[in-house]
C-alpha cells in the first residue's frame, strides 16, 4: 500500500484527489493538508511514501517546504503537484530535489500514474529535463521488473515499430499519455530513446515469452 | 499636414508635444519590455488560481463519479466520458499557453540558463529535438531587456521552424564576443521565401495573422541589433545579433 500524505490549498483540488486516490488501489490517503508550515510534523506523525505537494500554498511557498522535509531528511518521496510545466518550473523542482513532477493541467489520472512512478524510485521529469538530472543512481534505474502493466503494454507496442499515435489508438489513450508511460518506460530501463527501448526489450523478453505477453 | 513632428512644430514655434528623442524612446521601448513581461505573470498567476485549480479539482470529482459501478454504463456514463474529455482538452489548452509564456526568472537567472530553459521547454512541449550548445560562455551581467528580448526571440525563431520547417530537429548555437551576443537557429526543413513572408506582415494590425518574423525584427530593432534570415532548400538559418550596451 502506497501512504500519501496530500498537500494543497485548494479545498476542491484536495476534495477531489482524495476521492480517486481513494477509489484506487494499493493506495492510501494518510492525511491531508492545506496548511504548508505542517507538512514536516505530519510526514513524521503519518510517515508516508509519498507527499504530493502543491507550490501555492498562500503565504508558504511549496519549495521552502520541500527545502524544509530535505533538510529535516524526511524519508518520503515528493511529488510537486504544479499548473506550471515551463523550463523554469522544472528546473526549480529538479534543484529543490523533488522526485517528480505532476500537472495539473493534465488528468489528474496522470498524478495517479505519477505517485506510482515516483514510489517505485523513478524520478518522473519530462525527457527533455534529463540533461538536469542527477547521475543515474541505483534507485533511478529500476529494471523492468518496475514496470507497471501499462508501461510493460506500452514498451511491447514500442518494441514492435508502433509510433506513439499508432499506441495510442491501439489502447484507447491520448498520445500525451503514452508519452509519459514511455518516459517512465525510459527512465526505469535506464534508456535515452526508443531504438534503445526496443533493443532491451528483445534482450530482457525473451522470444518464447513475447506470445505470452500479448495473450 | 501631418501629425506634430519634431521639426514641423519647432518652426511654428509653439511645439504641440516635447520631441522624442530617438534613443530616449528606444530605452522607453526597452523599459515596457519588463512591463510586459510583468503584465504576463499576472495574467498567468490568474489562470492559475482560478481555472486551473477549479477545472482540475472538478475533473478530479468527476473521475471518482466515473468509478462508481452504477454510473459506469448507460447514457450517465457516456455523459460523464465526454465532460472528461472536454475538461481535459480546456486544461491541454491552457497547459501550452501557460508554458509558452510564462516568463522565466529573468532577474535572477544568467542569460545561458534562461535559453537553455527556453530549449527544454520547447522539446518539452512539442516533442522536438534541439540541440543546444554555447560555443563560447555566456556574460552573467548582461541588461534585463537584452536577456528578455533574446529569450522571446528564440523562442519565435523555434516556434517557427517547428509550425513550417516540417522537420523536428533543430540547433541553436550561441556565442558572446566583447560586444555582441549572437545566437542562431538552424533548421534543415523545407525553407521559405523570406522577402514574400516578411511583406505579407507588414501592416497586421492587431488582429493580423501569424507575425512572427516582424514580431522578431521589431524586438531586434529595440535593442539595436541585427537580424538575418537566410532560407533554401537546404533549410532555414536565423541569426540574432545583440549589442551588450
Amino acid at each position: 500500500m502506497i501512504k500519501v500524505l496530500l498537500v494543497d490549498d485548494h479545498p476542491l483540488v484536495l476534495e477531489g484527489l482524495r476521492g480517486l486516490m481513494e477509489s484506487e488501489p494499493g493506495i492510501e490517503v494518510v492525511g491531508t493538508t492545506t496548511d504548508g508550515a505542517r507538512v514536516v510534523d505530519l510526514a513524521r506523525q503519518y510517515r508516508p511514501d509519498v507527499v504530493v505537494l502543491d507550490l501555492e500554498l498562500g503565504a508558504t511557498n511549496g519549495y521552502d517546504v520541500l527545502t524544509k522535509l530535505r533538510a529535516e531528511q524526511v524519508p518520503a518521496r515528493v511529488l510537486v503537484l504544479t499548473a506550471y510545466g515551463d523550463g523554469e518550473s522544472l528546473r526549480a523542482a529538479l534543484e529543490h530535489h523533488a522526485d517528480g513532477i505532476a500537472l495539473k493541467t493534465d488528468s489528474p489520472a496522470r498524478t495517479i500514474d505519477a505517485i506510482r512512478a515516483v514510489n517505485a524510485g523513478v524520478l518522473v521529469f519530462p525527457q527533455a529535463a534529463r540533461r538536469w538530472m542527477r547521475k543515474p543512481t541505483d534507485r533511478a534505474v529500476a529494471g523492468p521488473s518496475a514496470l507497471s502493466d501499462r508501461e510493460r503494454e506500452v514498451w511491447r507496442h514500442l518494441a514492435s515499430g508502433l509510433s506513439n499515435a499508432a499506441i495510442a489508438r491501439k489502447l484507447g489513450v491520448s498520445p500525451s499519455t503514452v508519452k509519459f508511460h514511455t518516459q517512465n518506460l525510459f527512465q526505469k530501463l535506464g534508456v535515452g530513446n526508443r531504438t534503445a527501448a526496443a533493443v532491451e526489450y528483445e534482450k530482457q523478453i525473451p522470444a518464447a515469452a513475447r506470445g505470452r505477453e500479448r495473450g | 499636414m501631418s501629425p506634430a513632428s519634431p521639426s514641423s512644430s519647432s518652426r511654428r514655434g509653439r511645439p504641440a508635444r516635447a520631441p522624442v528623442r530617438p534613443r530616449r524612446a528606444s530605452l522607453a521601448a526597452r523599459g515596457l519590455l519588463a512591463a510586459a513581461e510583468r503584465d504576463l505573470q499576472q495574467i498567468i498567476l490568474d489562470i492559475h488560481d482560478g481555472p486551473v485549480q477549479d477545472i482540475f479539482g472538478a475533473l478530479s470529482q468527476i473521475q471518482v463519479l466515473r468509478h462508481r459501478p452504477e454510473l459506469q454504463t448507460g447514457d450517465a456514463s457516456v455523459v460523464l466520458g465526454r465532460v472528461a474529455a472536454s475538461l481535459e482538452r480546456a486544461l491541454g489548452e491552457i497547459r501550452n499557453f501557460i508554458g509558452a509564456f510564462r516568463p522565466p526568472e529573468f532577474e535572477r537567472r544568467p542569460l545561458g540558463a534562461i535559453l537553455e530553459q527556453l530549449v527544454v521547454q520547447h522539446e518539452s512541449l512539442t516533442g522536438a529535438t534541439v540541440d543546444f550548445s554555447l560555443a563560447t560562455p555566456l556574460p552573467d551581467d548582461v541588461p534585463l531587456s537584452l536577456k528578455i528580448s533574446l529569450y522571446r526571440i528564440l523562442q519565435e525563431a523555434l516556434a517557427n521552424a517547428t509550425r513550417h520547417a516540417g522537420v523536428t530537429s533543430f540547433e541553436v548555437l550561441a556565442r558572446a564576443d566583447r560586444r555582441h551576443i549572437v545566437v542562431r537557429v538552424r533548421d534543415r526543413g523545407r525553407g521559405f521565401n523570406v522577402a514574400k513572408v516578411l511583406k505579407k506582415e507588414i501592416d497586421v494590425g492587431v488582429a493580423g495573422g501569424h507575425f512572427g518574423l516582424r514580431g522578431m525584427r521589431d524586438r531586434v530593432a529595440i535593442m539595436n541589433g541585427k537580424l538575418s534570415i537566410s532560407s533554401g532548400r537546404g533549410g532555414t538559418v536565423v541569426t540574432i545579433r545583440l549589442p551588450l550596451s
